[in-house]
């Protein structure tokens, strides 16, 4: 958890110094604000019981994101939304009655934001970083467990956090649209908290799950689609020893 | 415009062929595969009945306990030197004390009866309670052969033995294949068999025999089975198990700790019970077997158990043959899980004991097991078939061995709710829910030991 949080610190630390580095003076003219909704789509392959199972984490969600970009090329974009993770696969082996879970997406909400900054353009190569953390906080759900002979509940609400850190490269030689690749350091990790009640019979788990792989490769766009809207779509892929996980997003902004 | 749309077009395109082609889904394959058991051999030899095909009951007849001993605990603040005092006193001779439990058996002089003499201790306030040395007895018989015939474990409405033989009703047993998918049980949980000793030679036991054990009725070190109900309850509970003969074990790698409580005529005392109760908990025993029980309660026998559980040691003990009440110690529901019989049909056997204290239920009509290698002779497979709640026991005692060995952290009243909770309702048309001779119904070990699917449709 320090090394993402140093990783997530190293980059805003970065961006400061290189503002205070170029010495701009700070102008509201000098700052865009572009708010915006996103939406995103990942699978992520995680691991579990120390690292001997493994399952399938699907999530997608619907943020809001503001992003303020500064003219010495430093962006910030909050971002706020309500996600749904499919965790089906979990297995929780340390409650008295072990349970599988196969109950669909789980609602939650998600909290988390980006920063970039350009580091050096040449010629039409716009060399930059970027972070990202994402932590979403999934709503407490009860749910029956059936075939037992007296009444049986359990109650699970999940977690999980993920950061991404990496180079960017931009090309900005066309008009209206700029593709880039993103290569980071990614990774996902969290919790599933479980709470068994059979009549008498009480147990709980908190099981940590890890998403298998670290590092990622994003290749995406934006799109100018006005003077002030721009859409930004990118696709990932994550692989890992015994295979890969993809995640698509889709972005758009508008310009004050 | 028109170029603006085109390369907007165009990214889209890419962009949904690039994810598509890269969506993968990780399963874990973790399947085993359980049906080597069923590669065991099985010679067509007859297979006899044990006890002529009858469950083992409490003699109505003659007593029911020692002529001459009486069972004495004394209040703890009583000093040693004032119990021996006070036992002088009375003309008593010690026979032996139980360690830890504090319990003596007392040799009554000959010119009093044990019910005189108790009804004097009694009137002492130093006295924390004096009871007969009460005889216990087998529940349950042996017998047996192979695992198609093993319908307890699996049920697909097979005959259960040679042609002509009573044929079984399909999933009338106790899931067990299902639940060898998650555990076979570890060589670290060991079950103690309270009973007539195990024969340490039996090609189907003596690999899960954990040690020589104890003899509580000739009081040494040797557990050696000379009835054969020992080894027919071992067997069922822990045989050896895909060994390409004989039967399986419910619990294929945990290992049995013998201890022998019965003499040569095949009768059992509660001193020795308690004995071998105390024994098993401090020779790290982690569940314990007794397929035997006597009609009288005992606080002895409750102290025994109650110190089981204060140490994590579940007891798995018969209700009894005699279609009458439930029998100690399987009567102490506090500490005790109580086992009922069914058959290979999923009824409950006619003769199986009832009353609130049970628990579960699990088959214990015509069941194959392991027999000591001389009991029938050289010509016969040792092997036979069994009946009676001393039969049903060691299933359930198996499946808490499994139970404990995948969640070693549980306590003797979790396993039990577990046990408990996770039986299939079987006769719910005529009792639904807990009932007095079924308990919470038949054991079952897939819903035990497997998790569960939940699903958002069950809320």
């Amino acid at each position: 958890m320090k090394k993402y949080l140093c990783a997530f610190v190293l980059i805003l630390s970065f961006t400061c110094f290189s503002y205070a580095q170029f010495g701009y003076d700070f102008s509201y003219k000098d700052m865009k604000i572009k708010p915006g909704i996103g939406l995103e789509y990942f699978t992520r392959t995680i691991s579990w019981d120390d690292q001997t199972h493994s399952s399938t984490l699907r999530s997608y969600f619907l943020t809001l994101n503001t992003k303020i970009e500064f003219q010495w090329g430093f962006s910030i974009t909050p971002v706020l939304g309500y996600s749904l993770s499919n965790f089906d696969g979990l297995v929780f082996r340390k409650l008295p009655i072990s349970l599988e879970l196969d109950v669909g997406d789980i609602k939650g909400l998600i909290f988390g934001g980006e920063v970039k900054q350009n580091f050096i353009t040449i010629e039409e190569i716009q060399f930059g970083a970027r972070g990202e953390f994402l932590y979403s906080y999934g709503l407490k759900e009860d749910w029956t467990i059936p075939g037992l002979i007296v009444e049986g509940t359990v109650e699970g609400r999940p977690s999980w956090k993920r950061i991404l850190v990496g180079p960017i490269l931009k090309y900005r030689g066309f008009d209206y649209f700029s593709p880039y690749v993103f290569v980071g350091y990614d990774q996902l990790w969290g919790t599933f908290s479980m709470k068994e009640t059979i009549q008498d019979l009480e147990g709980s788990e908190d099981k940590k799950i890890k998403g298998k792989g670290f590092v990622s490769a994003s290749v995406g766009a934006v799109y100018e689609l006005t003077d002030k809207f721009h859409i930004q779509a990118e696709s990932r892929l994550t692989p890992y020893e015994q295979g890969a996980d993809f995640g698509i997003l889709l972005k758009l902004n508008y310009t004050f | 415009m028109k170029k603006r749309k085109s390369v907007f077009i165009f990214l889209i395109a890419v962009f949904c062929l690039s994810t598509t082609s890269f969506q993968q889904v990780h399963r874990d394959q973790k399947q085993r595969k359980i049906n080597d058991s069923r590669n065991i051999h099985m010679r067509q030899a007859k297979i006899p009945c044990l006890n002529d095909g009858l469950p083992y009951r409490a003699d109505p007849k003659g007593s029911s306990y020692v002529s001459d001993q009486v069972l004495v605990k004394f209040k703890s603040t009583l000093s040693s030197k004032m119990v021996k005092a006070t036992i002088a006193s009375y003309g008593l001779e010690q026979i032996k004390r139980i360690p830890q439990l504090n319990i003596f058996q007392l040799q009554v002089p000959e010119n009093l009866s044990v019910k005189e003499m108790i009804s004097y201790l009694e009137q002492n306030p130093d006295v924390q309670y004096a009871e007969p040395n009460y005889k216990a007895h087998l529940a349950v018989t042996p017998n047996d052969t192979l695992f198609k015939y093993q319908y307890a474990l699996q049920n697909s409405g097979q005959e259960i033995g040679v042609p002509g033989a009573p044929q079984g009703k399909s999933n009338a047993d106790i899931k067990a294949t299902q639940g060898w998918k998650e555990t076979k049980g570890v060589k670290e949980v060991i079950i103690a068999v309270v009973d007539s000793g195990v024969d340490m030679e039996h090609p189907d036991l003596k690999d899960n025999i954990y040690s020589s054990g104890k003899d509580f009725a000739n009081d040494d070190l040797d557990a050696t089975d000379d009835n054969g109900h020992g080894t027919f309850v071992s067997s069922l509970a822990a045989a050896v198990t895909n060994n390409s003969e004989g039967i399986a074990g419910v619990a294929w790698n945990c290992k049995v700790l013998p201890l022998k409580v019965t003499d040569e005529k095949g009768e059992a005392f509660y001193s020795w019970v308690i004995e071998a109760i105390r024994y098993a908990v401090d020779n790290e025993a982690q569940v314990i077997n007794v397929s035997l029980g006597g009609n009288m309660p005992s606080h002895a026998l409750e102290d025994a158990l109650s110190y089981a559980d204060r140490n994590d040691v579940l007891v798995v003990a018969a209700a009894g043959n005699d279609s009458g009440p439930v029998l100690y110690p399987a009567a102490y529901d506090k500490y005790c899980v109580a086992v009922a019989a069914t058959d290979y049909k999923d009824s409950r056997a006619e003769w199986s004991n009832y009353g609130p204290e049970i628990d579960v239920a699990a088959p214990g009509v015509r069941v194959i097991g392991c027999v000591p290698t001389w009991y029938w002779g050289e010509e016969t497979l040792p092997y036979g078939w069994g009946f009676g709640t001393s039969a049903s026991t060691p299933h359930v005692a198996g499946m808490a061995a499994l139970i404990k060995s995948i969640k070693p952290w549980l306590t003797p009243s979790e396993i039990m709710k577990i046990i408990r909770y996770s039986s299939d309702d079987i006769n719910q048309i005529d009792y639904p829910g807990k009932d007095e001779y079924l308990g919470y119904g038949r054991v079952n070990l897939e819903k035990a030991l497997v998790p569960i699917l939940i699903s958002s449709s069950e809320e």
